[in-house]
């Protein structure tokens, strides 16, 4: 491989990673921070890559939307939509134990993956959706795209990360921490301990939804089959642990090598033989997943530590 | 009509894996993610054993008069049992008690569940591939019963074998020492534990027999429908849903609660199609099944917590 092949390969690993650690974030202050487990991840962020394509897509005859409108708008069009699935997935969940929101939202999951996969007219069913535009795509040859894209990507991770530290470091981020060490004794502060869950799975859900949203940019096409809305969940559950919970560099830095390991395993097993390697993307998820058993067991708090 | 008996077919799978689960949820104290592999790696498990096994002993190709299957069958259904609750004991004494003697709270053992369901299949897809299989290729006629109800023999064949595993669960709880010790670590582990109960013997029991449960529930879809790798990520929400039903911890709840999603499932689907069809909404409801499970969960958790307020 030559150089500018080396460098091209780089710009569109960390382009992936990026988005991937927006929706880690989101999952810091979730989990990281209040200690919710949500193990529907891959809602949030299908949902924002659909949205982001419905609203700033081309016009089609198969479904509806296609707006063509700015990115910034199918944004906040992503993070609304994704708001009001949080919603509707904490009302029989929150007031529970904590694993009850593991299930529901692993169900929303599922439910939205069946209406992605059945709903021709809204999300283009099995066919996917075609047509997304590239932001920026008129200011540099093809050729160099990436690069630019990559700094879009970058600045909204920055951007993200700013306001992630201000929530979590004001009064606010403290009561959710508090609620995460000992429920009891934040409603006996006269915490509503469920009003404040509520609304860190609602933000962290509207985070994971601008990942999504930058991730449909930059693959242009979704479908149900390219997207795997379950190995979003998981993948990501990996990074913020490896990361570090509780701590928003852990989980940009987790992103970023969970997703190296990822494309590392897969660039070996094309040395693999050919029987094995039709095979291969089951063989990483399998190492994904050892990975990760491994890394509870021996390291649960991650490679940077929450910190006082 | 015919809807209610695929609701009762349905129904039994489910509640054999709903009694697994809520066995382990209750004396375990966690949330098994990994169940629904459960049933799933019973189901391959049986196919190995029926159709690279046996044949080498030179068993096979006979059936039962009216079946699509003979005493292989058997054999493999109960080879099945004990080769995957070995498999997941063994995951428990590598994984999960580790976790435990950590002082793991039940959402780390859940999570790490998850990832394990993930692993599951993933490593069944590497071993047998992602294509379907099925036990056999034989395709049965349905009979007509009184009332106009259409049975394959081999979903009558089902629905008696659950009958008789759920007796025999029944009476091993009851009168066996094993069964009753795991009865008391249901209700509460720590008194157990204090009237000198072996715990971690009962918990290696808890595993075995549910998971030997839901290897049965595994190979009986795989007689009904087909084999495929995404076969226990779908039954986990409808465990999960019975289990909630019925109370953690609670047999004929679990039973019931299976029972109950089985056959909302299966009937609730043409029901709501023919409601969206009067109101002319062009809604199609085939591709939603599973997420009435889904649905019927969130109201019961919704029942729950407006209860515990």
């Amino acid at each position: 491989m030559n150089i500018s092949g080396f460098l091209g390969y780089f710009a569109s690993f960390a382009i992936v990673a990026g988005t991937y650690s927006i929706a880690s974030l989101g999952l810091n202050l979730q989990f990281g921070y209040t200690g919710l487990y949500n193990f529907g991840i891959a809602a949030f962020f299908a949902t924002g890559a659909y949205v982001e394509a419905l609203i700033t897509g081309g016009a089609s005859m198969e479904h509806i939307g296609g707006f063509g409108l700015p990115v910034i708008v199918g944004v906040f069009g992503a993070m609304i939509i994704s708001a009001i699935l949080a919603y509707l997935v904490g009302i029989p969940a929150l007031r529970l134990r904590g694993e009850f929101l593991g299930i529901s939202s692993l169900g929303i999951a599922e439910t939205v993956r069946l209406i992605i996969t059945n709903e021709k007219w809204l999300a283009g069913g099995v066919w996917g959706l075609g047509d997304i535009p590239r932001p920026l795509g008129n200011l540099v040859a093809p050729k160099l795209y990436n690069w630019i894209y990559l700094g879009l990507v970058l600045v909204v991770v920055v951007i993200i990360y700013y306001l992630s530290q201000k929530v979590v470091s004001a009064p606010w981020g403290r009561v959710l921490k508090a609620i995460r060490e000992d429920e009891s004794v934040a409603a006996a502060m006269g915490k509503n301990v469920y009003k404040f869950k509520m609304q860190s799975l609602i933000l962290g859900s509207m985070i994971m939804a601008v990942g999504g949203a930058f991730y449909a940019h930059y693959i242009g096409y979704l479908s149900p089959e390219s997207f795997r809305p379950l190995m979003g969940t998981f993948i990501i559950w990996a990074m913020l642990m490896a990361g570090g919970k509780g701590n928003n560099k852990g989980a940009i830095l987790g992103a970023f090598v969970v997703w190296g390991v990822w494309t590392f395993t897969e660039f070996l097993i094309d040395f693999f033989p050919a029987a094995l390697a039709s095979r291969s993307g089951y063989i990483n998820v399998v190492l994904i997943a050892i990975l990760f058993q491994i890394l509870i067991r021996i390291r649960p708090e991650g490679i940077l530590t929450e910190g006082k | 009509m015919n809807f209610v008996v695929n609701g009762l077919i349905l129904g039994s799978i489910i509640a054999l894996g709903a009694i697994g689960l809520s066995l382990t949820t209750a004396i375990l104290n966690f949330y098994n993610f990994a169940h629904g592999a459960s049933l799933l790696l019973g189901a391959y498990m049986g196919y190995t054993v029926l159709h690279s096994f046996l044949p080498r002993l030179g068993l096979e190709g006979s059936t039962f008069p009216y079946l699509s299957f003979g005493f292989p069958m058997i054999i493999a259904i109960v080879g099945s049992m004990i080769l995957t609750a070995g498999i997941v004991i063994l995951i428990d004494r590598f994984v999960y008690k580790p976790l435990r003697d950590r002082g793991s709270g039940p959402l780390i053992l859940g999570m790490s569940s998850l990832f394990m369901a993930l692993m599951i299949r993933n490593l069944v897809r590497t071993i047998w591939g992602p294509d379907i299989h099925y036990y056999s290729h034989q395709i049965q006629m349905s009979r007509t019963l009184p009332f106009g109800i259409k049975v394959t023999p081999d979903q009558l064949f089902i629905i008696g074998f659950t009958i008789i595993l759920v007796v025999l669960t029944q009476l091993f709880l009851k009168n066996t020492k094993m069964g009753q010790a795991m009865r008391a670590a249901s209700d509460n582990l720590d008194l157990a534990m204090v009237t000198g109960i072996d715990t971690e013997k009962v918990v290696i029991w808890t595993w075995g027999i549910g998971t030997a449960l839901a290897a049965v529930a595994g190979v009986l879809y795989g007689i009904n429908v087909q084999l495929r790798p995404m076969m226990g990520w779908y039954f986990l929400l409808p465990l999960f849903c019975a289990v909630i039903i019925g109370g953690e911890g609670n047999f004929y709840g679990a039973m019931a609660g299976g029972l109950t999603v089985g056959l909302a499932q299966e009937v609730g689907t043409p029901l709501l199609q023919s409601l969206f069809d009067s109101l002319n909404l062009t809604v199609s409801m085939t591709g939603y099944k599973p997420a009435i499970a889904f649905i019927l969960m969130v109201v019961v958790l919704l029942v729950r917590s407006y209860r515990e307020e």
